[in-house]
């Protein structure tokens, strides 16, 4: 990961990120977290699924670290395994028929 | 008005009934020789009361008093029929102008218990520059509705993604007629300067304006509307971080005062139509001052 961190033009703290770049990001995450779907590994920073990850999914971390920053790489591993666990207790509640509660419109008194 | 109008079918039926039945009692007496007279001498008093059926073997046989048992005026269905529709419509719009006004004054309300009492929940004095390199205080939120939202240039998805929705709804409330002042401002003070805000931004909504400030000041806005973050400690300068922040849309009337936070729940339709309903009920702080002392101040509590 620390290879390419001096030379990537996302890192350069001058500069805001533009759309194009975050395009170009968000593209190169999706398609690692494909990757990483393929060989069911959820958290990527967990050491255990380095050499798995080396194997299968080298081409597509190798663009993910190269087309992001690199904290939004660490935010972006962190999220995905936030949200697969998000996800998995949803589908647990609806397996056991639980309602959703839309408490978006409460009035505050 | 419903109570009115069948007061008057019922008049209307009554007086028939009393034209017939005069005219069935002057008939019978010659025939069967009933004792008709108390009744011929007042004939007042069945108007008190409502008229009774008169049994089958009091009406004299041939005699045209048959349809007197009916009310067999057509002028009566057609007023009915006519007044039903009248009812109908009349109700049917005051239904709506009941339900539209007490969802507005439900809005109002809402956004009275967020202004709070006393010293404001949200918002406040506050000193910055804009992306343009001129000084933005809270003076500048008033005469126009305001919506702020925090974040940082930085940002890997939330912000740029909330800032889209942002220019969505703006473009729609503009088409409604709806004018919003739209403010960013960063959290980043030491990687958001007013250029880059600027450089940022100028993918964004054309209307949106730009706001940074030193540390301090950048701080003390965020404290103002209870916005918290927090930048990683001891920083290397040209180190990358990211900055943890809340996300809320605060919506800011023409006086300067906080009216709601919108959160990310709102999507582009739903934030349309709570900013909308916002701005269709606000009353500036003078009526509303006013209004507390009219007699229907009740109303507004």
């Amino acid at each position: 990961m620390g290879w390419f961190s001096k030379t990537k033009p996302m890192d350069d703290q001058s500069k805001p990120p533009m759309r194009s770049s975050r395009k170009q990001c968000w593209e190169a995450r999706d398609g690692y977290f494909r990757c990483l779907d393929n060989i069911s590994v959820v958290n990527a920073l967990d050491p255990k699924h380095q050499d798995a990850i080396k194997k299968s999914c080298q081409a597509e971390e190798t663009k993910f670290d190269q087309d992001c920053a690199t904290s939004w790489i660490k935010y972006f591993k962190e999220k995905r395994v936030v949200d697969h666990k998000r996800e998995k207790f949803m589908q647990e509640m609806e397996s056991k028929n639980a309602q959703q509660i839309d408490l978006s419109g409460m009035i505050r008194r | 008005m419903l109570a009115r109008t069948r007061f008057a079918v019922v008049l209307r039926r009554t007086g028939q009934f009393q034209r017939t039945a005069s005219r069935a009692l002057s008939g019978s007496p010659c025939l069967y020789n009933l004792p008709t007279d108390k009744n011929a001498q007042q004939p007042t008093s069945s108007e008190g009361e409502t008229p009774k059926r008169k049994p089958l073997s009091r009406i004299a046989i041939g005699g045209t008093t048959n349809h007197s048992q009916r009310n067999s005026g057509g002028s009566i269905e057609f007023a009915t029929w006519k007044m039903a529709a009248l009812l109908l419509t009349l109700g049917g719009t005051l239904y709506y102008f009941f339900a539209k006004e007490k969802r507005r004054l439900e809005i109002e309300k809402e956004a009275e218990a967020n202004r709070g009492y006393g010293k404001p929940l949200v918002g406040g004095p506050f000193k910055l520059v804009d992306f343009n390199g001129n000084e933005f205080t809270e003076e500048n939120l008033k005469g126009k509705f305001s919506i702020i939202y925090f974040g940082f240039s930085h940002c890997p998805d939330i912000c740029p993604d909330e800032l889209d929705k942002l220019s969505v709804w703006l473009d729609k409330l503009k088409q409604k007629g709806i004018e919003l002042q739209p403010i960013f401002i960063t959290c980043d003070p030491a990687r958001d300067p007013p250029h880059v805000l600027k450089e940022y931004l100028s993918e964004f909504h054309s209307d949106l304006i730009g706001l940074t400030g030193d540390y301090n000041a950048v701080k003390h806005a965020c404290k103002q509307y209870r916005v918290y973050f927090s930048t990683p400690p001891s920083l290397k300068p040209g180190q990358d971080y990211l900055v943890d922040h809340s996300i809320f849309f605060y919506l800011m009337d023409p006086e300067g005062q906080f009216i709601d936070a919108l959160g990310r729940q709102y999507d582009e339709k739903t934030g349309v139509e709570k900013i909308q309903e916002h701005v269709k009920a606000f009353v500036p702080k003078e009526q509303r001052e006013k209004r507390k002392h009219k007699w229907y101040s009740f109303l507004f509590n």
